[in-house]
């Protein structure tokens, strides 16, 4: 199991909320962060992805503190980094 | 993620509106139905801005609201959605194998719901810029361009549609348009007109490169067709929407036969050459690429899928080729 998971989001992204169901079903807590609602976030999700612009970004923390980064709605990338 | 069960009397691969309208039907016949989906439940209809031409909302409906309304509808009656993919389908008897990301299931019928996705254009820049830069979903990225320049590729619906959408962000949009012309609709047309202020259309126009530094995207370059010279259009992103490919990858050595577009060709039943397999929406053969179109097509594939099902049971290879063909 992961130590925690972020999903950076806004309101009208779809996949974001796929993304967060596909973490729900498999039972890991996440913590949104909504973009449009907190918009000076946006440069952090910005650098953590190398400077990807785009949502859903995950940001899944393991126990040993490293970070595995999963841009946009990708299954394969997101199943083993949650495992 | 491991199912509870492996055998289903229907699984539908797709929860676009043709897969979740057909959910809705079988399911509520007591068939027991499971979804496959790999995207965005919803299906493009989902990452739409919002739908103006889906009846019973007199003043539209957003996409997203829209689909989650026929989730619901669908899991209501006991259709159940596994996020997940598809790779693989083969008959073996009468039941059909399913390869997927959650192990190997087999249904007695099967419906292909799988839409399709946005067509790349293949210029030198488009994957290297992809998701930092070059993007396919203006819900959404595009409020990463607030007060930035942008290009819009395509002269379609799609591109109409969002690219009206994305000046809610952009401080200018340049759309290139390959044709003479625009294709997407009257409306549409009329609603670009009224953001001239912030949008320009540019006909004649090819799309031929997307050029960045230090990882960011600064022009895409194009050729005005009627001159032949290069042209050059300075920009911050770039959102394209030329067209949509259907999604069949999974179906290759199935059997299931696709048009020269690669659609899923079906009879007057939906139902493709390999019996027990149909097909509903924007993945058929002469699909009108219409949310209510699609709905109506799941609806109509429920139907005949549960005949078929009703025939299905004790059924010989040899009788369900009798009954239905053998392709």
């Amino acid at each position: 199991m992961a130590k925690n998971i972020t999903i950076f989001t806004t309101n009208t992204c779809s996949y974001c909320g796929m993304v967060k169901r596909f973490l729900d079903m498999k039972g890991q807590s996440n913590q949104v962060v909504n973009l449009d609602e907190v918009p000076e976030r946006r440069q952090e999700a910005i650098e953590v992805s190398g400077g990807a612009l785009t949502v859903p970004i995950t940001v899944v923390t393991k126990q040993d503190d490293t970070k595995h980064v999963v841009i946009g709605y990708n299954l394969a990338q997101l199943a083993p980094a949650i495992s | 993620m491991e199912l509870d069960k492996k055998d289903y009397d229907l699984v539908i691969v797709g929860a676009g509106p043709a897969a979740l309208s057909a959910a809705l039907y079988t399911s509520r016949e007591d068939i027991d139905t499971l979804l496959f989906e790999k995207g965005a439940i919803g299906g493009l209809a989902a990452v739409t801005d919002w739908v103006d031409n889906y009846p019973g909302f007199a003043k539209g409906v957003a996409g997203l609201e829209l689909s989650d309304a026929m989730q619901a509808q669908a899991e209501r009656f006991g259709a159940k959605i596994e996020l997940g993919e598809v790779s693989k389908i083969s008959k073996e008897g009468n039941l059909i194998k399913l390869e997927t990301t959650s192990g190997q299931i087999t249904a007695k019928a099967v419906l292909i719901a799988t839409g399709s996705e946005y067509r790349k254009i293949g210029v030198p820049g488009e994957m290297e810029y992809y998701a930092r830069g070059v993007h396919y979903c203006a819900t959404c990225d595009g409020a990463f361009y607030r007060d930035k320049r942008l290009v819009v590729v395509g002269g379609g619906n799609s591109a109409a549609q969002e690219g009206i959408f994305l000046t809610r962000f952009a401080s200018h949009i340049d759309m290139l348009v390959r044709r003479d012309r625009l294709t997407c609709s009257d409306v549409l047309e009329k609603e670009l007109a009224n953001h001239k202020d912030k949008l320009t259309i540019h006909y004649n126009t090819t799309t031929d490169e997307i050029v960045g530094e230090n990882g960011h995207v600064t022009k895409v370059l194009g050729t005005d067709k009627i001159t032949g010279k290069k042209v050059e259009f300075s920009t911050d992103g770039v959102f394209v929407f030329v067209g949509l490919d259907p999604t069949t990858k999974f179906l290759e050595g199935s059997g299931v036969e696709l048009d020269e577009r690669g659609f899923v060709k079906s009879d007057t039943r939906l139902m493709t050459n390999v019996p027990g397999i149909f097909v509903a929406g924007d993945v058929r053969s002469g699909a009108t690429l219409q949310i209510a179109s699609a709905t109506g097509e799941g609806a109509t594939a429920a139907l005949m899928i549960r005949e078929y099902l009703e025939h299905h049971e004790n059924m010989s290879t040899a009788t369900v080729a009798t009954l239905y063909g053998d392709g």
